[in-house]
């Protein structure tokens, strides 16, 4: 539990130096002088090593929040509608998994629903209790297993790359019949775009230095 | 920056693969996070070869079996990738059967190639490179879920179109094997270091 008092104010990342290796060329760095809205590449091969933001896991919270509750609407309301010779069907986000399964596909059904729904569900929920945590400078015992999750999680989710599959579909069924875009479509493709920014907000070397921080 | 050259292996440091943690090389677990401490990803190499190769091998039936199959008033016609590709093509639809062809012609193969290029070259690359083939694979780790899109093209037209004995369109055992070159060539990226290539590098300037 991380005591309260003055000390607790001061910037954490600035008074100590923060040594971490390039991941890709292994050179040591050090990103504790990084100032709001700095980032900071590998000087030997260029690759990405950490940006710092100040109210960083505020802003990731929030948009956070508010990605959990439209991928609720996405999944609870019908996702697009086919019309064709006087018959109509509607689809929902989890058939685009389920109906999988009755086609003899459990294997695939599960990957589908995995890469656009529970992967995601699953980070967001943690990225809430994570930057809630971290936000509100509390150290709880589950804090290190959380960033492992979300950490690993992370690189499995392909919310971005289904909505353009689902462009691609919208194309590809309007030359034979009439589609219509439902409450959910319009709720996903603003849950992919909030999901993405979640993501790039968010900066594993600075979340695991408040990590470990906090539990000092 | 103490001194700039110097890499966490030459200090006898390791970087905890997950949350950046620099520890000793003798540590075993990473005392922030919890994960276990490589050097250098255990294995990278044959690890890699080995997913490669069964991606390889799982794009021949990806491309030769149905991908999907369309069955109108009593009649089934299958599709493979590379027909989708052509039917859409012939529907005039150019731009979006350019995106389906990259994301599973050009995309995958030129991935595999690349990978295997990577993993050859960790031994018997050229020297002064290392930069372009670090270059290189940040690439094929930012673009290999891309290839994912025909596989939920397939997965989406089937809960859309389901209108029985009229229209219905089933997913082909191809959408399993397609899903699978891209699940397994993402581990194998994965499970490749780069970090072997600068130590080759390191090696030689000295």
């Amino acid at each position: 539990m991380a005591t309260e008092g003055e000390a607790n104010r001061v910037n954490p990342r600035r008074s100590v130096p923060d040594y971490l290796a390039c991941r890709s060329c292994d050179l040591i760095f050090d990103v504790s002088m990084l100032r709001d809205g700095e980032s900071a590449s590998c000087t030997r091969c260029a690759a990405f090593l950490s940006r710092y933001t100040a109210n960083q896991f505020e802003q990731v919270a929030a948009v956070a929040l508010a990605a959990l509750v439209l991928l609720g609407l996405g999944c609870s309301y019908p996702f697009m509608l086919l019309k064709f010779n006087g018959l109509e069907s509607a689809m929902t986000l989890p058939q685009v998994s389920l109906n999988l399964i009755s086609h003899g596909m459990p294997v695939l059904s599960f990957c589908v629903a995995g890469f656009i729904i529970v992967i995601p569900a699953v980070v967001l929920l943690l990225l809430l209790a994570m930057t809630g945590a971290i936000a509100t400078e509390r150290h709880y015992r589950w804090l290190p297993w959380v960033g492992r999750v979300i950490f690993t999680l992370k690189s499995w989710s392909m919310v971005e790359v289904f909505f353009l599959g689902v462009l691609v579909s919208l194309v590809k069924v309007s030359r034979m019949a009439t589609v219509e875009m439902g409450v959910a479509f319009w709720a996903y493709a603003a849950f992919s775009v909030l999901f993405v920014l979640a993501m790039s907000g968010l900066d594993r070397a600075q979340s695991w230095r408040r990590i470990e921080w906090l539990s000092q | 920056m103490s001194n700039p050259q110097a890499t966490a292996a030459s200090r006898g440091l390791a970087c905890c693969h997950l949350c950046l943690k620099l520890v000793s090389q003798e540590t075993h677990r990473c005392p922030r996070c919890g994960s276990t401490i490589h050097s250098r990803k255990a294995n990278s190499l044959e690890r890699t070869l080995a997913l490669l190769m069964t991606a390889t091998i799982l794009y021949i039936p990806a491309n030769l079996l149905p991908i999907m199959i369309t069955d109108q008033l009593g009649q089934s016609i299958e599709s493979t990738i590379v027909g989708g590709v052509i039917l859409l093509l012939d529907m005039g639809s150019i731009a979006v059967a350019l995106v389906i062809f990259a994301a599973s012609v050009i995309i995958p193969l030129t991935k595999l190639a690349l990978l295997y290029h990577l993993c050859w070259s960790v031994r018997r690359g050229p020297p002064g490179t290392v930069r372009q083939r670090t270059a290189i694979y940040r690439g094929i780790e930012f673009i290999g879920k891309w290839s994912m899109i025909d596989v939920f093209v397939v997965a989406i037209l089937v809960a859309l179109i389901n209108l029985s004995n009229l229209l219905v369109i089933r997913p082909g055992p191809a959408a399993l094997a397609f899903a699978g070159v891209v699940i397994l060539s993402m581990v194998a990226a994965e499970s490749f270091d780069p970090r072997l290539m600068w130590d080759r590098q390191e090696a030689i300037d000295e």
